[in-house]
């Protein structure tokens, strides 16, 4: 009985001795435990709100950054530029590459059926009949071969469109040859001394001629490669043109019936 | 139908180009006009039963005429010259800025119009018009499409003449 009685006081002596040695421990874990806890009530309460952001960033991220990010490469385009050539350089390159050999295989084809056609019987009794001999520039006038695409009567002074032939579709003739008329007078104005007329302007394959009158001009736009003879050819056509034109001035008031004279004009240089 | 080149001249910023932008539908960029100094439009009219085709030389405005090329004035067969009712530099000399453009068009009448009536009180206007040694055919106003048909009508009946 003594005995169990001591056993006793020994069990709550140990107990104090454990509440006095983990006393601090056992309020950090349970200071640990709150914050645990606060931190989840936070997160599940926060959650929804940081979702929110990241889906609307998500969706409208170039109207909130885009202006900055357009900048920033900017900046970093100019500031490395010789790393962009570098980078870009052999992309170029293939894709010019692949253009040029596109290009001349184009090329290849055209020249060969022009070159068969030349050297058929029908044509080499032709050329032997004619006189003719088969040149380079014969074959290659054929591959590059001009086409007038556009030919323009239009008053001289007003800039006023008095006949037309086209072959494309400008939208409104009327407005192009006032706009060519006014850039005509502009380089004849900036550029030109006293007398001089503006005649050629060219891009590329696509050459604006304007052979000038005196009280019109005509304005042809010509595609392909236009060598001495089809420029010969076609000055004499026009000189023709507008020879008729001025002689009878019906035409300058009856717009159908020069148009139709334009178009007789045309067909008669394509056949020569 | 009857196509006639009729011209648009002005000082700079009295309107042109607006009056143009509220009366035609334009193909070509306004920049033809800080470039070679003019830009041509085109509008289809009808003058009692004659339908006629206005080819509209718009002429930038210069301080210095003199140095718009010459031959944008030639062969036109009416010309409009518009000033700025709120900006007085835009009327004095008009007697002398109407002969420079009837020299250089060989036209001997102009329609004068007066634009930016908006930007005046009525008080106002009847001041500047009062002020006027001119007379002024019509006032305008482009930003409420005031009276811009009616300049035009003008304009095309001129070049009937």
């Amino acid at each position: 009985m003594k005995k169990a009685a001591e056993d006793h006081i020994k069990d709550k002596r140990f107990e104090l001795l454990i509440d006095l040695l983990l006393a601090d421990d056992r309020q950090d874990i349970s200071l640990l435990k709150e914050e645990l806890l606060e931190a989840k009530n936070f997160k599940s309460k926060v959650d929804p709100f940081v979702d929110a952001k990241i889906e609307d960033l998500r969706q409208n991220f170039p109207v909130y950054f885009g202006d900055t990010i357009t900048e920033t490469i900017k900046v970093q385009i100019k500031e490395s530029q010789d790393e962009v050539v570098e980078a870009l350089y052999p992309i170029m390159g293939k894709l010019v590459k692949k253009f040029i050999a596109s290009e001349i295989a184009k090329l290849f084809e055209s020249i060969n059926n022009t070159i068969n056609e030349k050297f058929s019987v029908k044509s080499i009794i032709k050329r032997f009949f004619k006189g003719k001999k088969t040149k380079a520039e014969d074959v290659l006038q054929e591959v590059f071969e001009p086409v007038v695409e556009e030919l323009f009567v239009i008053g001289k002074e007003s800039g006023l469109l008095i006949g037309s032939f086209s072959r494309g579709n400008i939208a409104d003739k009327d407005m192009v040859s006032g706009m060519l008329t006014a850039i005509k007078a502009f380089a004849e104005d900036a550029f030109s001394k006293e007398g001089q007329d503006l005649e050629d302007i060219k891009f590329e394959t696509f050459q604006l001629s304007m052979m000038n009158f005196k009280s019109i001009y005509l304005a042809t736009a010509t595609s392909g490669i236009l060598n001495a003879e089809f420029k010969d050819r076609l000055t004499d056509s026009l000189n023709n043109l507008a020879d008729t034109i001025l002689r009878n001035r019906e035409y300058l008031a009856d717009e159908s019936k020069l148009n139709n004279l334009l178009e007789e004009v045309l067909k008669d240089l394509e056949q020569k | 139908m009857i196509a006639k080149k009729v011209l648009l001249v002005g000082n700079f910023g009295v309107g042109k180009t607006s009056l143009i932008r509220r009366f035609v539908l334009n193909e070509f960029s306004e920049d033809y006009i800080s470039t070679i100094g003019v830009r041509v439009s085109s509008k289809i009219l009808k003058v009692d039963s004659t339908e006629i085709k206005l080819l509209i030389w718009d002429v930038a405005g210069t301080s210095d005429d003199e140095k718009v090329p010459k031959a944008y004035f030639m062969g036109s067969s009416a010309a409009m010259y518009v000033f700025d009712l709120s900006r007085q530099e835009t009327y004095t000399n008009l007697e002398e800025r109407l002969a420079l453009v009837k020299e250089l068009s060989s036209l001997k009448e102009i329609t004068l119009v007066g634009n930016k009536k908006d930007l005046l009180t009525g008080d106002e206007l009847e001041a500047v018009l009062g002020s006027l040694s001119t007379h002024i055919d019509l006032v305008t106003s482009a930003k409420e499409d005031d009276n811009v048909e009616d300049a035009f009508l003008a304009l095309a009946k001129q070049s009937l003449k």
